[in-house]
């Protein structure tokens, strides 16, 4: 029979886990579902656990994710013009790599949380 | 190393390596050809180069894909391999064929090629990617077959795991499917349908499952997590890359001549081959993580590593970027299908090739991993490498991007070579970023021959 704290610490790695999932459906196929998603995950998880931890990185990732590519793209096309080949050069390039690159993270996050880990420190104890 | 006849694998590693540098020379004076375009004309015209460059990658991916075969079943099927000598023999015929058929491109007009090897007799000679002499051809499929049978009977009276299973499955296909380089129907659009049934299937299919199965053996060897974990994450990977590959050969089919449902088809199935790519570095990712021990190889898990993340870098993203029909309609045949081209190749069969030798080959020369010294060189080479890529990439999609807006896109269209002076400096910056590559290509075979503290096999 598992302990009361055996079975909280699976509680929360699974709420972890499903945190990242919903920071990494937000990057890539259900945009917007999957940060509502995630504000419903954070309201079930308790400060200090690695549930916590791991749904206010989910919100870190997208809101900067975000940021770096509406924002940035943005201001490329309202600098570059949106009728100028070159905008267009520059925003498709950007903003398929970087979000490529915030999805590689986003996956990262969600390994260290299937392990109850935190992003850069094994936090398994 | 548990078995004498993986030493094998050494052979074929150092032919793919030779075979590399050449590929990665021609492609090197095909960049510099773009941008001046009579460089070593008439010695090596253009289309004479890029047949070079393309046909020495298939070589020698070959060459990796059976080396690591050679290394791998005899360990997984615990035994020795069924038949050593017909492996070395094989290589030889291997090599000499191929290293013939290059120099045949190289020393005689292609027209002339085709005459003195009786192309006329069965036609199969002119087609992209396909261009070796039916003989060559020939060749390949008794090569194929030898290996075939060669690791067949191994796997057959040994032990069967998921790993040589998908590699035994993976090189069958990539066994079958070739003979559809022999057909080559007068009909145009048929002969560009089938065409495709080697290369994408290929590429986008059986491939995936050699990768895969090369990908989990490493990395059950550097990380030490239970096999019944890893042949999960295989069996569903390669049901996914099967799915979604198979009838994603639909997205080449867009524009052939054939009837329109291809454009419904190959646009949903091949959205969904990133899937497959991305579950890699999922799997990747994950399996490091749980690592139960921490391998001397440092390099090989480096590579491991970026084999996953470069090949959904390249072959998932890169080819989802353009994969749509109403996208693919601007842009295909452009810059964009070089760029997918580049990384895709390079993130998933260059790198776990790469991967594969650099796990192994330290075991066949008595180490178990390259020395402290040679091991940085190697991640030296990895890096520079894998970033001269992106930026190879990053620049090809850049001139892509442009190339169809002032040829395709805009209301006053340009001709294709006024498109191609307007996108030379792009050109110019991708040959930079191959210099670079060519240069950690350099890293990485002086890391061969790095001396230092050897760390011993316990």
């Amino acid at each position: 029979m598992k302990s009361d704290k055996t079975t909280d610490k699976e509680l929360q790695i699974q709420l972890a886990s499903n945190a990242a999932l919903a920071s990494l459906i937000n990057l890539t196929i259900l945009p917007i579902i999957g940060f509502i998603a995630l504000i419903w995950i954070y309201r079930k998880t308790q400060a200090g656990t690695i549930a916590r931890y791991h749904a206010v990185l989910g919100f870190k990732i997208n809101i900067v994710a975000a940021a770096v590519l509406f924002l940035v793209s943005a201001l490329m096309i309202l600098f570059g013009g949106f009728n100028s080949p070159w905008t267009w050069v520059y925003v498709i390039t950007y903003f398929t790599l970087v979000h490529t690159l915030f999805i590689v993270l986003a996956v990262w996050a969600l390994v260290r949380a299937w392990s109850g880990d935190t992003l850069l420190n094994s936090n398994s104890s | 190393m548990k078995y004498q006849s993986q030493s094998i694998a050494k052979l074929y590693f150092i032919a793919a390596i030779g075979l590399f540098v050449g590929q990665i020379l021609f492609g090197v004076i095909l960049g510099l050809q773009y941008v001046m375009g009579d460089f070593l004309f008439p010695e090596i015209p253009f289309n004479v180069a890029r047949m070079v460059h393309t046909n020495l990658l298939i070589v020698w991916l070959l060459f990796g894909f059976m080396g690591s075969a050679y290394y791998l079943v005899p360990e997984e099927a615990e035994r020795e391999l069924y038949a050593p000598w017909l492996a070395k023999l094989m290589f030889w015929i291997f090599l000499v064929a191929g290293a013939l058929t290059i120099l045949g491109y190289l020393l005689v007009p292609y027209a002339t090629l085709a005459e003195i090897t009786m192309n006329d007799l069965l036609p199969t000679m002119g087609r992209e990617f396909l261009e070796q002499p039916t003989i060559t051809k020939i060749g390949i499929v008794i090569v194929a077959l030898s290996f075939l049978f060669n690791i067949g009977m191994t796997i057959l009276s040994g032990r069967k795991t998921v790993i040589n299973l998908v590699m035994l499955t993976g090189m069958t296909g990539l066994a079958v499917f070739f003979l559809f380089s022999f057909y080559n129907p007068d009909n145009l659009v048929l002969d560009k349908y089938f065409w495709w049934f080697v290369v994408h299937l290929w590429v986008e299919g059986v491939w995936e499952l050699i990768m895969a199965s090369i990908l989990a053996y490493v990395l059950i060897k550097i990380t030490g997590v239970d096999r019944e974990v890893i042949e999960k994450w295989l069996y569903i990977i390669i049901a996914m890359a099967l799915i979604t590959g198979l009838i994603g050969t639909g997205h080449h089919f867009f524009w052939i001549g054939t009837p329109g449902y291809w454009q419904w088809l190959g646009s949903v199935f091949s959205a969904l081959e990133p899937i497959p790519f991305f579950m890699m570095t999922l799997f990747a990712f994950n399996v490091v993580n749980k690592r139960r021990r921490d391998h001397p190889n440092k390099a090989a898990t480096l590579w491991a590593l970026g084999t996953a993340v470069m090949a959904f870098l390249g072959a998932g993203v890169w080819g989802f970027l353009h994969t749509l029909a109403p996208v693919n309609y601007y842009t295909h045949g452009t810059q964009i299908t070089a760029a997918h081209g580049h990384m895709a190749f390079y993130g998933a069969y260059v790198m776990v090739v790469l991967t594969m030798i650099s796990y192994s080959m330290p075991i066949m020369r008595g180490q178990k991993a390259g020395n402290d010294r040679a091991q940085i060189v190697e991640m030296w080479s990895f890096w520079l490498m894998t970033v001269s890529m992106v930026f190879i990439t990053l620049f090809l999609t850049g001139a892509g991007i442009l190339q169809v807006y002032l040829q395709r896109y805009s209301e006053d269209p340009m001709t294709f070579m006024v498109t191609q002076d307007k996108i030379e400096v792009f050109y110019w910056m991708r040959e930079v970023a191959g210099l670079v590559f060519l240069a950690g290509l350099g890293a990485y075979i002086t890391s061969f021959f790095v001396k230092g503290e050897e760390v011993k096999i316990a």
